[in-house]
C-alpha cells in the first residue's frame, strides 16, 4: 500500500515537471474534435509539447479559462458582453445553409417564406412560386448545434416547428432531402458544399441574396454563421504559439477535413 | 387450459427479452463488422476517429477498468464483512452505512462525474487522468458491489460460522478461508454488474478521464474511454459512424470476454480454496 501511494505521488510529481511544455485545452465538444486534429499535427512539429485536449461546452471552456484550469478555452458562438475579460482567436467558421433538392426549380427564399414553411403554413412549392409539389420539412434533433443557431436566426422554438422528419448529423441531413423532390433542410454549409461537389442532388440557397458557399462564409458575409473560437484570459509564449498555429494556413485542411471554413486573416 | 396459456405467456416474454439482445447484437454486426479488422485494433485514431484505429483508446479503457477494480475490490470485500461479519444487523452505523450505499447506489453517473472532477481532478490534484477516472468509477460501482457481496456473505448457512468457531478458527481466518470463498458466487456476480457498469460509462468519464485519444504514458494521463470514444464519434464527427458502430461491437465483445474472466478468475481464486482446505 505504502509502495502504491509512493508510486502514485511519484507519477504526480513527474507531471508537474512537465507542466512547462504542456497545454490543457477545455470546452465546446463541435470545436475540440478539430482542435484535437490540430493539436496532434502541433506536437509533431514541436517535439516534447504536449497538448490535451478535453470536452464539455462552450460554458467550460469560459469557466476554465478564467480560473486557469484549462490555458485555452474552446466556444463555439462569438463571446457574450459580459464575457469582454477574454480574448477570442477565432480559428474557424460553421455556417448553415438551407438546402433543397437538386431538381427543385426554387432559386431563393425570403426568410419570411422559410419561416412559414418551418412552422407549416406554407405546405407546397407552388407558394413560393415553384411546381405543384408537398414540401417535406426536415428538422435537426433537439441538442444539435445547427438547430440552435437556426433557431436563433430565426427566432424561432423548436415547438412551434411541423417537421415531417428529424434527423441527426449533416451527413443523415443530405441524405435525406437528396432522396426527396420535396424536402427542405438545413445542414452546414461545409458538408453541404463537398457533398455537391460529388455529386449529391442538392442545392444550397443563398440567404438575403449572399450566396451560400466557403467564400462569403470565411469573409462573415453569409448571415448565418457562428465562430469557432479559442479563448485566452492570459497568453503564455507556448499558448500563443498554438493559437498562431491554429490560425495558420498549416492546419486549413485539417479544419476543411472536419466539414468547418477556415478563419480568413 | 389456463395452466398451458401461462406458459405461453411466460416463454413469450422470456423470447422477447432474448430479441432485444440478438436484435442488438445483429444491428452492431450489420454496421460494425465491415471495419472491424485487427488493423483497426492495432491502430492509433486519425482524423478525430473516422480514420485509423482505436489502440490508444483500447489501452486507456483497459487501465481505467484496471484501477476501478484494484480500488473497488479490497475496499468493497472489506466493508462487506465488516456489514455481514463483524456487526449486527440492525446495529446503528451498519444501518447508516447501509442506507448511504443504497443512495449511492441510486445516484445518476453523471454525478459521479462531477464528483470525481471536482473531488479527484481538482482538489487531489490529478486533473484529467487515467487516476482520477479509475477511482471516480470506483466509487460508482461500490455501493452495488458491497450490497451484492454482504447478501452472499449474509447467505452462508449459520453451521459454516459455528462449525469454525467449534474449531478454534479465529474468526478473521474463517472469514478468508471458509466466508468468503463460500459467497464466492454473489461476489463474481457483484464484480460482473461492476465491470459492465464501469465498462459502459460515459458521462463519469467524460470530466475525470478525459477525452485525449493519445496513448496514456501512464495513469497521470488523460485517456479516452471507448464508450466517450462511441458518444464522440455518434455526436460530434460528421462521418464516424461507422467507426462508432465498430467501436461499440468492440465494446460488446469486451464486455461479454470481461464477464467470462471474471468467472474465470473467481472460480479459481475462491472456489478452488474452498474444495482443497475442506475436502
Amino acid at each position: 500500500m505504502k509502495l502504491t501511494l509512493s508510486f502514485i505521488c511519484l507519477m504526480c510529481l513527474s507531471g508537474l515537471t512537465q507542466a512547462d511544455n504542456r497545454l490543457n485545452l477545455t470546452g465546446s465538444s463541435t470545436v475540440a474534435p478539430v482542435v484535437m486534429e490540430i493539436a496532434k499535427r502541433f506536437e509533431s512539429v514541436n517535439p516534447g509539447v504536449r497538448v490535451d485536449v478535453q470536452t464539455g461546452g462552450s460554458t467550460r471552456g469560459v469557466v476554465d479559462s478564467r480560473t486557469g484550469m484549462a490555458d485555452i478555452g474552446m466556444v463555439s458562438r462569438a463571446l457574450k458582453t459580459n464575457e469582454s475579460d477574454l480574448t477570442a482567436h477565432t480559428i474557424a467558421r460553421d455556417g448553415v445553409s438551407i438546402i433543397v433538392h437538386g431538381s427543385n426549380d426554387i432559386m431563393e427564399l425570403s426568410e419570411a417564406e422559410i419561416i412559414a414553411i418551418y412552422i407549416g403554413k406554407i405546405t407546397n412549392w407552388s407558394e413560393v412560386g415553384g411546381e405543384d409539389r408537398r414540401i417535406t420539412v426536415v428538422n435537426k434533433a433537439d441538442g444539435r448545434a445547427t438547430l440552435e443557431l437556426f433557431l436563433a436566426h430565426f427566432s424561432l422554438k423548436n415547438s412551434q416547428i411541423k417537421a415531417q422528419a428529424v434527423i441527426g448529423d449533416n451527413q443523415q441531413g443530405i441524405k435525406t432531402v437528396s432522396g426527396n423532390p420535396g424536402a427542405i433542410g438545413y445542414v452546414s454549409i461545409g458538408a453541404a458544399e463537398y457533398e455537391q461537389s460529388v455529386g449529391t442532388s442538392i442545392k444550397l440557397l443563398p440567404m438575403n441574396g449572399v450566396a451560400a458557399n466557403m467564400q462569403t462564409l470565411a469573409n462573415g458575409e453569409f448571415p448565418i454563421s457562428r465562430p469557432l473560437n479559442l479563448v485566452t484570459k492570459s497568453l503564455t509564449p507556448l499558448s500563443q504559439q498554438f493559437i498562431e498555429f491554429a490560425q495558420s494556413p498549416a492546419v486549413a485542411d485539417l479544419i476543411k477535413a472536419q466539414y468547418f471554413v477556415p478563419a480568413s486573416r | 387450459m389456463a395452466e398451458h396459456l401461462f406458459q405461453f405467456v411466460i416463454w413469450c416474454v422470456a423470447l422477447l427479452v432474448l430479441m432485444v439482445l440478438l436484435w442488438l447484437v445483429y444491428g452492431l454486426l450489420d454496421h460494425g463488422l465491415a471495419k472491424l479488422s485487427f488493423e483497426f485494433l492495432l491502430s492509433e485514431p486519425q482524423n478525430a476517429g473516422r480514420d485509423g484505429g482505436i489502440i490508444s483508446i483500447l489501452v486507456a479503457t483497459l487501465l481505467i477498468l484496471a484501477v476501478t477494480l484494484l480500488a473497488a475490490l479490497p475496499l468493497g470485500l472489506a466493508s462487506a464483512v465488516w456489514l455481514a461479519e463483524f456487526t449486527a444487523t440492525h446495529h446503528f452505523w451498519a444501518r447508516k452505512v447501509r442506507l448511504a450505499l443504497d443512495v449511492m447506489a441510486g445516484v445518476p453517473s453523471i454525478v459521479f462525474g462531477l464528483f470525481g472532477y471536482a473531488f479527484f481532478g481538482i482538489f487531489m490534484g490529478m486533473g484529467f487522468s487515467v487516476l482520477s477516472g479509475g477511482l471516480t468509477l470506483a466509487c460508482m460501482i461500490l455501493p452495488v458491489f458491497i450490497r451484492t457481496c454482504e447478501i452472499g456473505l449474509r447467505g452462508v448457512n449459520n453451521s459454516w460460522r459455528q462449525g469454525a468457531a467449534a474449531l478454534g478458527m479465529p474468526k478473521i481466518k474463517a472469514v478468508w478461508y471458509i466466508l468468503l470463498p463460500a459467497a464466492m458466487p454473489a461476489i463474481s456476480a457483484g464484480l460482473i454488474l461492476g465491470i459492465g457498469r464501469a465498462t459502459a460509462e460515459t458521462a463519469a468519464l467524460m470530466f475525470t478521464s478525459g477525452y485525449v485519444d493519445r496513448m496514456p504514458e501512464s495513469v497521470m494521463d488523460s485517456g479516452r474511454a471507448l464508450s466517450v470514444h462511441i458518444y464522440d464519434l455518434s455526436m460530434n464527427v460528421t462521418g464516424g459512424d461507422a467507426a462508432a458502430q465498430a467501436s461499440a461491437l468492440l465494446l460488446l465483445m469486451i464486455i461479454i470476454v470481461l464477464n467470462m474472466l471474471a468467472y474465470a478468475v473467481t472460480d479459481l481464486w475462491l472456489g478452488r480454496r474452498l474444495s482443497n482446505d475442506l475436502a
